[in-house]
């Protein structure tokens, strides 16, 4: 949701360009401060909703489709209050949202592990880099019924699942942040009288850090499509299960609530992240941000 | 300036080439302590790949490099450097860039700030000690560099055109500002610069370097605070030009059709 942040401020640069026979004006109107349409960044998520709302609600009358393909939002927040009564929402989520925790943790800290060790160890790299150009690049939702094969319909192959998401995209990113440190860095510190485990830990490291954090991001998403699908296989709780339970008995209703908390939580997570990396990046100055005072 | 000083740094007959172009060629160089050395020559001289051999980031081919009598085998806290792209660690505060180098070389965190306060005082950036380097401007950022090699106490400073990022004036107050430095704590100091008037302003010799050799060493011999105005500096500048320039004719300095392409061997 707070991406329409960023996609709501952009076009006000664009649709304000400065006319040079009124440029003083175009000062004036913009040092002192005034209602802008653009700080409004939830206006267009509600009139989506609104939107969907009158176009269902006609379609209800008028039977243009079978009204039970898309139910209004009003319809969607009273059944949606039904379930949440009978706890199957909380439930659902809780088992959701600790599978995508652990699984993306777990993906998260072995792909830093890893990048380290490929990063420290020539032999490491020698032999585990080929290996993972080989498996990386196939889908890991390829790997579900293996996985449920080997490891049965609990808990461990969804988390496997999620975890193995994670993994490759973050380690991808986190070698290349390895790749990227400027040399003179690594110089400098070498002429300070640093050792080499030393110049590891205090430059490459924090070096490779906005690398990790762009990849953790990537992954989010990648991660959240491996928490859906492992749930719509073989699952009994959870977000993706009440879609395919939906599915099953034709509960139009109940799979657009699913989508709906799928998509919340998604961006809450988001936001979650982008919150530490603004935390763990604040000697960052650049960026579109910063480009040009608005 | 020179002095009867100890011997600092040898460079004893090094040469370096690379994919068979040779960009060093028989190199011999005495430093004295305390001593302020510029090496000048055009970009592609060797200059810089002299300066990285004698702070160990490569190897000379043959030759060798000798610190205190001692040979260099790699980068060490006896040679600090200075880069032109200031190289500051940009996750690090003013302050704990300065005191890495204590830091890694195992003084105590406190001592260690203490230290860095000291150099960030002689820079004069006091009041920036909790800025990040992507909050400071250009000529901000190499004091910073200048304070963070000067905190890992080398025995030797070296400096890779320094200021060659720098705009004009920033530039010569930063020179100002180093030589105000090199007074208070008189190090030994290699430093690589394009500029004739930069070096003529600054060192106590001038290393000439022309295709990979030592063309002339210049004594520069005039009393420190050098004004770029007198009559001795526009000396000291037209006879470091011919040398660079590479020949004695009245119009040295000034490339002609002659001299901008017809073969070496055969011009003069």
């Amino acid at each position: 949701m707070s991406r329409t942040n960023t996609a709501a401020d952009l076009p006000r640069s664009e649709k304000e360009p400065i006319r040079p026979q009124n440029a003083a004006s175009a000062h004036i109107r913009t040092s002192t401060p005034r209602f802008s349409i653009y700080r409004l960044t939830f206006l267009p998520a509600v009139l989506m909703f609104v939107l969907w709302e009158v176009f269902a609600r006609i379609n209800v009358t008028l039977e243009l489709f079978n009204p039970r393909f898309l139910p209004p939002p009003t319809m969607l927040i009273e059944e949606g209050w039904r379930l949440a009564q009978s706890g199957i929402i909380l439930d659902s989520m809780i088992s959701s949202t600790t599978r995508i925790v652990i699984g993306f943790i777990i993906g998260c800290a072995a792909a830093l592990i890893a990048g380290v060790l490929i990063a420290k160890f020539k032999s490491v790299e020698y032999w585990f880099s080929p290996v993972l150009t080989l498996i990386g690049p196939i889908p890991a939702l390829a790997l579900l019924p293996l996985f449920i094969i080997w490891f049965g319909i609990g808990e461990f192959p969804k988390i496997l699942l999620i975890a193995w998401t994670t993994f490759i995209p973050v380690l991808v990113y986190t070698l290349d942040g390895f790749k990227t440190v400027p040399s003179t860095l690594v110089r400098s510190a070498l002429s300070l009288g640093a050792t080499d485990r030393q110049v590891f830990i205090r430059v490459m490291l924090p070096a490779a850090i906005p690398h990790f954090l762009v990849g953790a991001q990537v992954s989010l998403g990648l991660s959240f499509s491996a928490l859906i699908v492992s749930e719509m296989m073989g699952a009994s709780s959870g977000l993706g299960y009440i879609i395919v339970d939906a599915r099953n008995y034709f509960k139009m209703t109940n799979m657009f609530i699913a989508i709906i908390l799928i998509g919340l939580e998604y961006s809450l997570f988001s936001w979650l992240l982008r919150l530490v990396e603004r935390k763990a990046l604040a000697w960052r100055k650049d960026g579109l941000r910063d480009a040009v005072q608005r | 300036m020179a002095g009867v000083g100890n011997v600092k740094l040898e460079v004893r007959n090094v040469s370096k080439s690379y994919g068979g172009r040779l960009v060093l060629r028989n190199i011999d160089l005495t430093v004295e302590e305390r001593e302020f050395i510029c090496i000048l020559g055009h970009s592609g001289c060797g200059k810089s790949t002299l300066l990285n051999m004698i702070a160990g980031y490569i190897t000379p081919d043959n030759g060798e490099i000798l610190v205190d009598g001692k040979p260099v085998t790699g980068p060490s806290r006896s040679r600090g450097m200075v880069f032109q792209d200031h190289a500051l660690f940009p996750w690090l505060t003013v302050l704990n860039n300065i005191a890495f180098g204590p830091r890694v070389q195992k003084v105590p965190k406190a001592q260690a700030k203490e230290m860095a306060r000291e150099y960030l005082r002689l820079v004069g950036l006091e009041a920036y000690e909790s800025h990040y380097p992507a909050q400071l401007s250009g000529g901000m950022k190499q004091r910073v560099g200048i304070a963070r090699a000067l905190a890992g106490r080398p025995d030797i400073l070296l400096m890779d055109e320094p200021f060659g990022a720098l705009d004009v004036l920033t530039r010569e107050s930063m020179q100002a500002e180093l030589r105000r430095i090199c007074e208070t704590l008189k190090p030994t100091v290699l430093f690589v610069t394009h500029s004739i008037s930069e070096a003529v302003y600054l060192a106590d010799r001038v290393v000439i370097m022309k295709d990979g050799i030592i063309a002339d060493v210049f004594e520069v011999g005039m009393p420190h605070p050098r004004s770029s105005h007198s009559p001795q500096f526009d000396e000291a500048m037209v006879r470091i030009e011919r040398v660079l320039m590479g020949s004695d004719r009245p119009d040295a300095g000034y490339p002609t059709e002659e001299t901008l392409y017809a073969p070496k061997a055969g011009s003069a």
